[in-house]
């Protein structure tokens, strides 16, 4: 839970000083609302259950349309862009046979109200910048392009069928088998060059390049001028290096429209986080269009991350100095905890009474600071025990909280 | 934090051999044996670990092994979500649907709803039954599938064959083919990107084509 916690905090604080608002949603919505846009696989694995009346409610599966929803239903005034976040429990069930969790945290960002190229950085260095606050080492980002995969399959008039294969052969960075499909389903060779130079960069300015060079694709020049939008704010955030191309990103939510990433991290072998541009969702709920754009990190994963690029997560500090207080008197340990509390220490009544060494092998095991003896004689100055060093002193209570305080400031 | 890639390989079964001579060809040469599982080779970037081709898809969608050869039937039957990056050609074989030669199944609309099925395969099973609408009832058995119909055990069967031999010589006769396979080279999608330069290079060499030099 600290290690969660911990995780959470850092996030909190990250999206806060980026100025986004933290958001609530309810755990248990109906299900047609929770189900827009999402596609089938993500509808497929949420709990269904039935409300009073028949109707159909479900636990949500992820936040963006949650979010998304209150937007729409509840804030309706609030000046545009809107900047929101959330950590929150998402719910899943898996319908594969292996074991795995049904309920996740997620902690996420919505930049709402605004299609700009900008925005779309925002959100990018906004994730970057956290996964990098988090201690993980080498964050990579790659993104791809919802839209701009849609535009190659509309402009190679693909049936959904041929669509689909095409996009198996983008997905197993088969050059061979690539050029061999597009020749055989008379692709534009201004555009199969096109395809060939987008699947084989991970970097954003040479896929923006690119596209500008020769097209064979409509609204071309607009993706690159997202793409180098992208490329310059992260560069003014010195992140530019932690963010790859990767054309054959598209994802299995269906309600992006426009760039889409993934977050990974070497030697961890599952994506902890993603997102993406979703123009249209909102237009689909409530009948306005508002762009969107969002990401969602998943705490679980980049903890077992952090584990596995051997983060020492025992030694976190708190910030709280832990305090043992034990006494024969209660009064005079309820009087001296008291005192501890009120000047911001962590005091634990000892309740074992333990004494001597057994009572000071607890102290250690629950990472207290200090031990405090206090004698049932009033006005007798405090037996204190540092546990680390097992040093004992006599001190009034005043001296202590002045020694704790002082040594704590840095 | 460039560490060694991993790469698992079947470590026995008819997919090993090939696997081990087309990564020589490939300029990957196994080694001294260590221990029984973990292998250095001739590249040393790359490291093999030995082990039951049915479990590298979870090792390598779970990145304990960054890269793998193993069958497309296994890939499916442990719904391992990785990159199928290479077809191999090797190991060629079908998941097949079989009943006795005496029975009056022709065809997988003559499978009754309360058929019972064994096999090694039960999630690639539950899967196709499903997708024609039978209900069946999935025994997991580990091996000497044919078995299972001969002794009652169950109606039908699903197991790999490859050139259908061991169905004639146990009596059976196979009624449709759920999927065909044959060993593929699979990749765990996050250690694409971290290795995508070393990965692609051992691609173009098990094709038998380019990037030959070191």
């Amino acid at each position: 839970m600290k290690r969660q916690r911990y995780i959470e905090e850092k996030l909190r604080k990250s999206f806060i000083l980026w100025g986004y608002e933290e958001v609530r949603s309810p755990t248990i919505e109906y299900l047609e609302t929770l189900a827009t846009d999402l596609g089938s696989e993500l509808t497929q694995s949420m709990f269904k259950f039935q409300d009073f009346d028949g109707r159909i409610l479900a636990l949500r599966p992820e936040m963006t349309t949650p979010v998304a929803r209150i937007i729409a239903t509840r804030m309706f005034s609030t000046p545009e862009p809107i900047r929101l976040f959330y950590i929150s429990n998402v719910f899943r069930y898996s319908r594969s046979y292996m074991e795995r969790g049904r309920e996740f945290w997620q902690a996420g960002v919505e930049l709402i109200g605004s299609d700009r190229d900008q925005t779309d950085g925002e959100v990018i260095s906004l994730l970057a910048s956290s996964l990098r606050e988090l201690g993980l080492s080498e964050p990579r980002l790659d993104l791809g392009h919802a839209g701009l995969f849609k535009e190659v399959q509309k402009s190679a008039h693909l049936d959904p069928e041929n669509g689909q294969i095409f996009r198996t052969l983008i997905g197993r960075r088969d050059k061979a088998e690539l050029e061999k499909f597009m020749s055989s389903n008379n692709f534009p060779s201004a555009l199969e060059k096109s395809v060939l130079e987008l699947s084989e960069t991970r970097n954003l300015r040479e896929a923006a390049w690119a596209l500008n060079r020769r097209s064979g694709l409509k609204k071309a020049k607009r993706f690159a001028k997202t793409l180098e939008a992208i490329a310059d704010i992260l560069s003014d955030y010195h992140l530019e290096g932690e963010v790859y191309f990767d054309f054959s990103l598209i994802g299995r939510i269906e309600y992006y429209t426009g760039i889409i990433f993934e977050a990974s991290v070497p030697g961890f072998g599952f994506s902890i986080g993603g997102g993406g541009r979703y123009d249209d969702l909102i237009w689909k709920l409530i009948g306005i269009r508002i762009p969107a754009v969002g990401f969602a990190i998943e705490i679980e994963k980049c903890l077992q991350a952090l584990q596995s690029q051997g983060s020492e997560f025992s030694s976190i500090p708190d910030g709280f100095v832990r305090v043992l207080v034990s006494s024969i008197s209660n009064e005079r340990a309820v009087e001296t905890a008291n005192l501890l509390r009120d000047s911001g220490a962590v005091a634990t009544i000892d309740v074992s009474y333990r004494n001597g060494k057994k009572l000071m092998e607890y102290a250690k095991l629950a990472r207290m600071n200090y031990l405090v003896i206090v004698e049932s004689v009033r006005k007798r100055p405090l037996i204190i025990y540092d546990v680390q060093s097992g040093m004992r002193k006599r001190l009034t209570a005043r001296s202590f909280l002045r020694e704790i305080f002082r040594s704590r400031i840095r | 934090m460039k560490r060694k890639i991993r790469i698992a390989v079947p470590n026995k079964g008819r997919l090993k051999q090939p696997t081990m001579d087309i990564l020589r060809r490939s300029g990957v040469e196994i080694l001294e044996r260590e221990r029984v599982y973990d292998c250095e080779t001739s590249d040393s970037r790359f490291r093999v670990f030995f082990m039951r081709a049915f479990d590298i898809p979870i090792y390598v969608q779970y990145g304990a092994a960054d890269v793998g050869f193993t069958g497309h039937d296994i890939v499916v039957e442990r719904d391992a979500d990785v990159l199928e990056l290479l077809d191999l050609g090797f190991g060629q074989c079908n998941l097949v649907v079989a009943v006795p030669k005496n029975s009056q199944i022709r065809t997988i609309e003559d499978i009754a709803n309360v058929s019972r099925v064994a096999t090694e395969y039960p999630n690639a099973s539950r899967k196709f039954f499903a997708s024609k609408g039978k209900q069946v009832e999935i025994l997991t058995v580990r091996g000497a599938t044919e078995l299972a119909p001969a002794l009652g055990l169950a109606e039908i069967m699903v197991d790999v064959s490859t050139t259908g031999e061991t169905l004639a010589k146990n009596n059976l006769r196979q009624v449709a083919a759920i999927l065909k396979s044959s060993c593929r080279f699979i990749c765990n999608k996050i250690a694409y990107r971290t290795f995508e330069r070393e990965v692609r290079e051992l691609i173009d060499r098990l094709k038998g084509g380019e990037g030959t030099s070191l």
